[in-house]
């Protein structure tokens, strides 16, 4: 029986070879679609879950908030030095605690090799009791026991020592201190949250050249440790953060305004392990996270596409069934009941979505490096290889075959077997009208993506070419270096000896990156300073810093420049000025104010710029200077003129300087195109998926009108004998199909609008979505279609009318 | 064989009521060869629908064999129609996708016979019906006499009690159609019977009794000799 019903299956794909094209095509391109984001989506789903402690892994994390009222002032993924300790002291149910401290990125040096590295960290000696690691060399008990130890990875102890045995090699840190090699491990697969690529022994920081033990224990502002506990399985969480209030102002006091406790401020959670990859969305985070709202974007799109190809079949096939009216008569009459018709029905459609199934892993196959490249992802095929995705793998044909197959089986099973062997059966009716209603779901969908990538890529446009308030062009950054701490200012006079360097300026931290460090501010009022509500953000930067971005002061004065340390002076922007309730920039000039611990006069109000993404709002902002040129992490070097020679002399002159020191820059412009990757691998990949779709969409309708416009040949025919011309035939013919794509953009547009409304809140800076996207994507679906139908309909309209009439 | 008695047939539409079999009723026995004529829209396609088991009637009784299969479930008359009832058509019908051989094979695999005995009984049908020649070739690459042969060799392979044949004849020249009309002829002399719906005065004359039906009713019933 299944092979007499494979053998009209294969005969009826032969047969009909274009509609077969169109259905095999569609479906394998949907389900390739979908084994692509189906790849994507468990690796996502995968991050941290090869440690074997996975579920019971937890990251301490620390919120602030500003006190007064209550608004969240900074997330962080860290937390200060001390809590550790105290946790694991004070809780009898923690099993471990390990930290970890990212530093940055520092240069490494062993003889003549030198490397700037950035992914290096100091671990606590216990981290491979919480973590999974390999550890190839060295013993993981002790390796990061004794102070100046470090552990590498493979490849990186390849780098520095080549084929020679690592152990007990000295390597140079950042031109200051000496480690000893005592450990060598695997890289962390991609599908962790952090990759340290060199482990420092957690118990160096403990001297005081380093960080000192003092600051371990009592440093509470200094939040960037990373501290993960090991809980017992199964234990709830909740349970010890309800008792992380108390345990705060226990330990913190003097850490924040007097009149509040620490936990009017300060909030401590734990965060799951394998929740932090797609749930975490802190503002220090280690490495980019992912996101669960793209997951679920994604899965979306793919089971669209898959549905229009679906979509696909079920139409062609119930539009087919007039050719196929006399066999299910036949078979009928030869004694097959409905059952036995709507089997073959349905294994027809498995068997073409099985072989569709195939022909999607070879796509899938070719597809993924292409896709890794677009998406900056590491995904192998092999994730699929895991028991249960084979098992639902091998059922996939059969869902897409039925799903796309019932529809068609039991409208195909249902016919009378006399009528449709007398010829008088008649298509029409509900029939025709659930086609239509699948057709205008297929170009709802399509118009959806098709605005979705239109405001997608109007965002892009907007945040590109907004203007931020400072000058990020020829901009180049430099990371400071200790070495540079004696002889700045002639390094600065040698760079500015050039020409084409315009400024040279200093500060903690520039524009692109985050603002993530805050103190307290009291601004006078009457004759005394009183604590302000504002939360204001502080940058340490120099005199140059301002003009190097080309920031204007907007009221009162920048810097003294030739004062060495203007040490008493602060800088705010508008922001705030506004977020101190003073009335206007000129208020704020000469006012006595007090930020963390240093005193001083408000010197001057710079314009609003975009420090931060457009994803966040403009903040406010003190600008005042470092007490010393150690206080500065970054140079920013303005070039006018010629970049080429600005680029060649500023190398000539780092490496005259810090010839220990790898020489590595960026320039701002590309650090903030950066800043928008994520969006721009979305946009991407909505205009390929949303290209896909309406190829899928339109081959549908190319064959569904071939196919009505063979039924109606007649009636052309007729209508040409009557005296019509070409052109009205071709809008006689294409006006039904416009009609549904028109309901189609009815359909898409709310949801659209409601679908993007969302995606663009995340942004604080956004567009308004325009209404010209909308009706352009209507046109380009409308257009499509009709390309689509006119094609068949013209070659319709020119045939010679006598030639219809006589297929009668 | 079959015994129909007040056989009612209503097709309605939304607005317009057509009775197809107005309390028809008529007997064919066993080994009888029975035409049925009368004008177009008379009812006849519609009482072969029924007699064929594919259509039930709204009202009265029909007795096949001597069970009342009236008021049988689509799955319970499928099963009595794969069994007992043959059909052969004016325009063939063969499926276009299927050779002569897995044309004739079909009825078999309906009744869930094994293939070594399907090919078995398929092979003797066609010798039977001289296309045996021709088992590997599709329909569109036969003459008309030819799918018609094919077609009766599909009605009788399951060796059925009773033969549906409707204007066998009538998408034949005359040769040919002369040809099938010995076939059927040969079979009700093996004993099959036969009812056979025809607007040829010449076909019926093949018959043992001609059933003239207008409006739904049979007007007059004439005995050939």
């Amino acid at each position: 029986m299944i092979r007499n019903y494979l053998k009209i299956a294969v005969r009826n794909l032969l047969k009909y070879k274009f509609i077969s094209f169109i259905n095999l095509f569609g479906l394998s391109v949907g389900l390739t679609c979908c084994l692509l984001i189906t790849t994507y989506i468990l690796n996502e789903l995968s991050y941290d879950r090869y440690n074997k402690n996975a579920e019971n892994i937890y990251r301490v994390e620390r919120t602030f908030l500003n006190p007064e009222t209550k608004m969240l002032s900074l997330e962080l993924g860290s937390v200060a030095p001390p809590f550790g300790p105290l946790l694991e002291n004070d809780f009898k149910e923690i099993k471990k605690v390990t930290r970890l401290l990212p530093f940055g990125t520092t240069p490494l040096k062993f003889e003549d090799k030198i490397f700037n590295e950035k992914d290096v960290f100091f671990a606590d000696e216990n981290l491979f009791d919480v973590f999974d690691f390999k550890v190839t060399r060295g013993n993981p008990a002790k390796a990061l026991y004794n102070p100046y130890s470090v552990m590498l990875t493979e490849e990186t102890a390849k780098k520095y020592f080549g084929n020679d045995d690592p152990m007990n090699k000295v390597i140079r840190f950042n031109n200051q201190f000496d480690f000893k090699v005592t450990g060598i491990y695997k890289s962390l697969p991609p599908n962790a949250h952090f990759h340290p690529e060199i482990m420092l022994s957690f118990n160096t920081l403990k001297d005081t050249a380093i960080y000192g033990e003092k600051n371990l224990k009592t440093n509470w502002s200094n939040n960037s440790f990373l501290t993960y506990l090991l809980l017992p399985p199964g234990y709830n969480p909740k349970k010890l953060e309800a008792q992380f209030p108390a345990f705060q102002d226990r330990y913190i006091r003097d850490d924040g305004p007097a009149k509040f406790k620490t936990s009017d401020f300060s909030v401590l959670n734990l965060k799951k392990l394998t929740d932090i990859h797609l749930y975490s969305h802190k503002d220090d985070e280690v490495e980019i996270n992912g996101d669960i709202k793209r997951v679920y974007i994604f899965s979306a799109i793919a089971l669209f596409v898959l549905l229009i190809a679906c979509i696909n079949y079920m139409n062609l096939s119930t539009a087919r069934s007039v050719l196929r009216a006399k066999e299910i008569g036949v078979r009928k009459v030869a004694g097959a009941r409905k059952g036995e018709l709507i089997a073959q029905f349905l294994s027809e459609s498995v068997f073409v979505s099985c072989v569709a199934t195939i022909l999607a892993f070879a796509l899938t196959w070719s597809a993924l490096p292409w896709l890794n490249d677009l998406s900056g992802q590491k995904l192998v095929l092999g994730s699929l290889l895991n028991p249960y995705i084979i098992l639902v793998m091998l059922l996939v044909p059969f869902i897409v075959g039925i799903v796309a197959g019932i529809y068609p089986a039991l409208f195909l099973s249902s016919f009378q077997p006399i009528k449709v062997l007398k010829g008088i059966l008649k298509v029409g009716g509900a029939n025709v009208s659930f086609r239509k209603v699948l057709v205008v779901f297929q170009f709802s969908i399509s118009i959806i993506l098709i605005i979705a990538t239109g405001i997608v890529f109007q965002q892009l446009h907007f945040i590109q070419n907004k203007s931020l308030g400072f000058d990020k062009n020829h901009v180049l950054q430099i990371n400071n270096n200790a070495g540079l701490n004696d002889n700045y200012q002639a390094f600065k006079t040698e760079l500015l000896a050039n020409a084409n360097i315009k400024e040279v300026g200093l500060s903690s931290r520039v524009p692109t990156g985050r603002l993530l460090d805050a103190n307290g501010s009291q601004i006078n009022r009457g004759d005394s300073l009183a604590p302000t509500k504002a939360d204001i953000k502080l940058v340490r930067a120099d005199a140059d810093f301002l003009p190097a971005y080309g920031i204007k002061i907007v009221a009162g004065r920048n810097f003294y420049k030739d004062t060495n340390f203007d040490t008493s002076s602060f800088l705010i922007n508008e922001a705030a000025v506004k977020a101190l309730g003073l009335k206007s920039n000129e208020e704020a000039i000469g006012k006595q104010f007090q930020y963390g611990g240093r005193k001083g006069t408000l010197a001057g109000v710079f314009n609003d710029f975009h420090f931060e993404s457009l994803h966040q709002r403009i903040l406010p902002v003190v600008l005042f200077e470092g007490t010393n040129q150690g206080a500065y992490g970054n140079i920013s070097i303005k070039i006018t003129g010629n970049v080429p020679a600005a680029l060649a002399h500023i190398e000539r002159t780092w490496k005259k300087f810090l010839p220990e020191i790898p020489y590595q820059y960026n320039f701002v412009d590309e650090r903030y195109s950066k800043l928008y990757d994520s969006e721009k691998r979305q946009g991407t990949i909505f205009t390929i998926f949303s290209c896909i779709a309406i190829l899928i969409a339109c081959l549908g309708l190319f064959g569904l009108s071939a196919f009505t416009i063979t039924q109606r040949i007649k009636e052309i025919g007729i209508r040409k004998v009557l005296g019509a011309s070409v052109s009205t035939i071709v809008g006689l013919l294409s006006k039904d199909f416009l009609k549904l794509v028109l309901v189609a953009a009815v359909i898409a547009f709310p949801v659209a609008w409601y679908a993007m409304n969302k995606w663009l809140e995340d942004f604080a800076y956004r567009i308004n979505i325009p209404v010209w996207v909308f009706i352009v994507a209507a046109c380009i679906a409308a257009i499509v279609a009709f390309a689509t139908i006119s094609f068949q309909a013209i070659k319709a309209a020119t045939t010679n009318p006598v030639k219809n009439l006589r297929t009668e | 064989m079959i015994r129909i008695k007040n056989l009612e047939k209503i097709y309605r539409t939304e607005d317009v009521e057509t009775v197809a079999l107005n309390k028809l009723t008529f007997e064919v026995k066993e080994g009888e060869f029975v035409a049925v004529m009368g004008p177009s829209g008379c009812g006849k396609s519609t009482l072969l629908n029924i007699l064929g088991l594919l259509d039930d009637p709204d009202d009265g009784s029909f007795l096949f064999n001597g069970i009342e299969v009236a008021k049988f479930n689509e799955r319970k008359r499928a099963e009595l129609r794969k069994r007992n009832i043959g059909f052969v058509f004016q325009s063939f019908n063969l499926i276009d996708e299927l050779t002569v051989f897995e044309n004739v094979e079909l009825p078999l695999i309906y009744l869930g016979i094994k293939a070594p005995e399907r090919k078995q009984r398929v092979e003797a049908v066609l010798d039977k019906m001289q296309i045996m020649h021709r088992r590997n070739h599709y329909p569109q690459q036969l003459s008309g006499g030819q799918q018609q042969r094919v077609a009766v060799a599909r009605a009788v392979v399951n060796n059925p009690k009773l033969i549906l044949a409707d204007e066998p004849t009538g998408n034949l020249d005359s040769s040919n159609g002369n040809e099938v009309m010995a076939l059927l002829t040969d079979l009700n002399e093996q004993g099959t019977t036969i009812v056979m719906v025809t607007h040829s005065e010449h076909d019926a004359r093949y018959s043992h009794r001609i059933i003239r039906m207008l409006d739904g009713q049979t007007v007059t019933e004439n005995i050939m000799v």
